[in-house]
């Protein structure tokens, strides 16, 4: 069985000035599987977010199904861990608190809960920085805090909506390379949006490619590259270059904050 | 009329590099920061009232003031008006608390309970708090009851649109971020909107105990029975005008102790500390 | 002075124009019919009487005489030209005060412990020595709104001009404005968010020390009048005083300061204290 399955998938907004409704999800269906990445790529304002918002149960859907391991979602819940683009950690706690947070609410005892976060923060190379505030981390720090608030709380599937669009280039390379690690290492469900086609193709197992809003679902792509990868080997890789092409074709001429490797 | 110039502590010596270097580090002490402006300040209140040009019925030196400072603690008048003005501040500000917090956050959260009382709520605060005395007085007579009941009136309904301001500016995605982590609403409200919207609430708090300060003086000036602001009355009456300028005196100090000791010290180990929204300080 | 990210949407819902207008207008009349049902109830039901608290028809009737008999007029006329006088004198007063003493990040460093010091005991404290100054009249209540209004407004001028980024000041004055211009062009508007929030503190503690100045030294003006009704225990004219220095207040607010607001710190993006 399938961990998430999206099937059907329609949303339409209503407008609440001229009440007359959007098509926004037009109609979605994909699935991912048992420690599988896939990335969802697409035109801006193609619905992406919307898709990834109803996964996560922040908003509802007008019709279809959302199924994790086969039971439809009702709002959010820690099955399906959040990493937001604007962090969203919560600035009263420190980098331990934010780490813990999670399980403290599943009731974990303390002592646990302390093993859990440092396994994870080293993991995520934030060991040393327990008792700083968020507002003392850079931001590629705090995307990296983000990460390990979910991770630590293994949840079926994680849900990633461009978690790197707001940090510069450089760091944007190594937090890709080191969230491919992460994922060889403990093999999560993921579920990631994006608009940059290098990063889907360099990250994920399959590219779901989203047309114009109303969205379908235009292309399902396998990337078939060997893990594990890094960025280095994999750009010299033909066939990494032959999927963004093709991506790109299949987009429209390219987006222009994809970069070239 | 001679008037000095006050020696601004500013001008450090400049011959002396040593010297110099030294007022620097001194005029950097928080001690001398915060008292340095009222040195100059002292200073031109003392020479104006040496110079005699004031007539002594309108003025007072500060000799005088502290002559009757010292007469007022030795007859043991000014210990028990200041405990007695305290004593109410603290019940007004303890019973505004305490329904404020609550109510607040109800009205924040339930937009039934927003609705049907967000239009009183704005026009209860409209309603000046002393406009409250006269109907107070009627009812209770002039007691510790009316002053009290004036001082939780002007509490709780900055307190609580302060609350509702804060919980309306905790972000969405920290709400949506603890909800997928597994809270649920109790957890949501206590780990989340409680200390999102600690800031504005901070904020109505030092709102309120700025309007109650000013509603118990003001109280005691009517209702006047005892309390610094009955003190500075009555002493106007008799024309003891160095008991005016100390019991506003006491007043100032006062408000600076409850700030400096407890507003300031709560905030900084929060808001600061957390590097929320540092909202433009404003004075309260 | 933000510092959390995006803050875009927030947990509190948006308010919506449009097609929504009327029936928020109607969300704001329904709570006070229900308070005067319940008032009305109340009384009738506990069968209090005046002497406790009016029926909702005595503070009409009380209204009605009031107005009737010239006296409405005129202690509405007292206190509304001793509050504009005040404020005027406060605004005409503080804003400058505020900008040159925020202008030089020295001598406002200084003097912020003594201005504080000053907002925290700015109006009311002030009545004895306002009266023993100025005698009871208009000159010693006129005192206590300036008073009460000038602090503040000083104190948060100089905060606004100091929270002006230099890059700013920089930026005018690399393309040519110079001295008095700085200030109309950059400092004001710059200070302002700042300024608006000192005025509406200000005229906060303005209106209270109106309302306690007018119970205290006057003969005439709203707080006189409640003043008069207690010591005759005329509970509806209590009543009717305290229904008009609400109403007037929001009035204030809605007429004075939110178009205020919204034409100039929310137009320009730049609202920054709830
Ligand atoms: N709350 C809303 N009300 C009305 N329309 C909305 C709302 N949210 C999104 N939309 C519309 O739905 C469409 C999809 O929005 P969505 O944010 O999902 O796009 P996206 O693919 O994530 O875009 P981007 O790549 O820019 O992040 C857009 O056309 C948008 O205008
Ligand atoms: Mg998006």
């Amino acid at each position: 069985m399938n961990t998430l399955e999206i099937n059907n998938l329609r949303k339409e907004y209503v407008d609440h000035y001229t009440g007359e409704t959007i098509p926004a999800i037009g109609e979605v269906t994909f699935s991912i599987g048992e420690g599988e990445f896939v990335s969802v790529l697409g035109p801006s304002g193609c619905g992406k977010t919307t898709v990834l918002n109803i996964v996560a149960g922040f908003i509802d859907h007008t019709a279809g199904d959302v199924l994790v391991h086969g039971k439809s979602v009702h709002g959010p819940g820690p099955d399906r861990g959040v990493v937001f683009q604007s962090h969203a950690l919560f600035p009263w706690k420190t980098v331990l608190g934010n780490v813990t947070f999670g399980l403290r609410m599943k009731g974990v005892p303390r002592v646990e809960r302390e093993r859990a976060a440092a396994d994870i923060l080293e993991l995520v190379g934030l060991s040393g920085f327990e008792r700083k505030y968020p507002h003392e981390l850079s931001g590629g720090m705090q995307q990296r805090l983000g990460l390990a608030r979910v991770l630590v709380n293994e949840p079926e599937v994680m849900l990633m909506d461009e978690p790197f669009a707001s940090i510069d280039a450089q760091t944007r390379r190594k937090l890709q390379q080191d969230l491919t690690e992460i994922f060889e290492k403990r093999r999560p469900t993921v579920f990631f949006v994006t608009h940059d086609i290098d990063e889907a193709v360099f990250l994920s197992d399959r590219v779901v490619v989203l047309s114009a809003r109303p969205s379908t679902v235009a292309e399902i792509i396998d990337v078939d590259l060997p893990r594990p990868r890094t960025w280095r080997e994999t750009v010299e890789d033909p066939r990494f270059r032959e999927y963004t092409h093709h991506i790109e074709e299949r987009l429209g001429g390219g987006e222009p904050d994809a970069q070239a490797g | 009329m001679t008037t000095m110039t006050p020696p601004a502590p500013t001008r450090a010596p400049a011959r002396v590099p040593l010297l110099r270097r030294l007022g620097t580090v001194l005029l950097a002490h928080p001690i001398v920061r915060t008292l340095g402006p009222f040195v100059p300040f002292l200073l031109i209140w003392w020479a104006v009232a040496a110079t005699g040009s004031v007539n002594a019925a309108f003025f007072a030196g500060p000799g005088e003031v502290w002559q009757s400072f010292t007469e007022l603690v030795r007859k043991g008048m000014m210990p028990s008006y200041l405990g007695d003005s305290l004593e109410r501040l603290a019940y007004g500000v303890g019973f505004g608390l305490l329904i404020g917090l609550p109510l607040g956050f109800v009205v924040a959260l339930s937009s039934w309970a927003r609705r049907l009382t967000w239009p009183l709520l704005l026009f209860f605060q409209a309603i000046a708090d002393i406009a409250w005395l006269p109907i107070l007085i009627v009812w209770f007579g002039f007691s510790l009851t009316s002053v009290t009941f004036v001082i939780v009136y002007t509490v709780v309904f900055p307190l609580m649109l302060g609350i509702v301001a804060g919980v309306d500016q905790v972000p969405r995605e920290l709400v949506n971020a603890a909800r997928s982590l597994g809270a649920g609403r109790l957890r949501v409200f206590f780990e989340v909107i409680v200390p999102g919207s600690l800031p504005a609430v901070a904020s109505g708090v030092r709102t309120g105990l700025g309007y109650g300060w000013r509603a118990l003086i003001a109280a005691e000036i009517i209702v006047g029975t005892s309390g610094i602001g009955f003190m500075m009355f009555d002493a106007r009456r008799a024309g003891e005008v160095s008991q005016v300028f100390l019991g506003m005196i006491v007043l100032g100090v006062l408000w600076y102790a409850l700030d400096a000791l407890i507003l300031a010290p709560f905030e900084r180990a929060t808001v600061e500390r957390w590097g929320l929204v540092r909202q433009m300080e404003a004075a309260r | 002075m933000t510092t959390i990210d995006s803050p875009a949407r927030t947990v509190g819902r948006v308010r919506r124009p449009g097609p929504r207008r009327g029936s928020e207008a109607v969300w704001f009349v329904v709570p006070f019919v229900l308070l005067v049902a319940i008032w009305w109830l109340v009384v009738e039901v506990t069968g209090t009487t005046a002497r406790t608290f009016p029926q909702v028809t005595d503070v009409i009737a009380a209204l009605a005489e009031m107005a009737a008999s010239g006296d409405l007029a005129r202690h509405l006329g007292a206190s509304l030209q001793r509050m504009l006088i005040g404020a005027v004198l406060a605004v005409v007063t503080a804003i400058p005060f505020g900008i040159a003493l925020g202008s030089s990040p020295r001598l406002s460093a200084f003097f912020s412990p003594l201005l504080r010091f000053s907002v925290a005991l700015a109006g009311i404290a002030w009545i004895p020595i306002a009266t023993l100054w100025l005698g009871y009249g208009d000159r010693a209540v006129i005192f206590i709104v300036w008073n009460a209004m000038f602090f503040a407004l000083t104190y948060n001028t100089v905060l606004g001009v100091q929270q002006i980024p230099v890059q700013t000041v920089r930026a005018a004055r690399s393309m040519g404005t110079r001295g008095p211009r700085i200030v109309w062009e950059v400092l004001l508007p710059g200070a302002l968010p700042s300024i608006v929030t000192g005025l509406r503190i200000g005229l906060g503690y303005g209106w209270r020390g109106l309302v306690a100045a007018e119970i205290i030294a006057t003969n005439a003006g709203l707080g006189y009048a409640l003043f008069l009704a207690q010591s005759q225990f005329d509970t509806g004219v209590i009543i009717a005083s305290m229904v008009i220095i609400g109403v007037l207040w929001l009035l204030m607010d809605r007429l004075l300061l939110a178009p205020l607001e919204r034409r100039t710190v929310e137009r320009w993006g730049m609202k920054a204290v709830s």
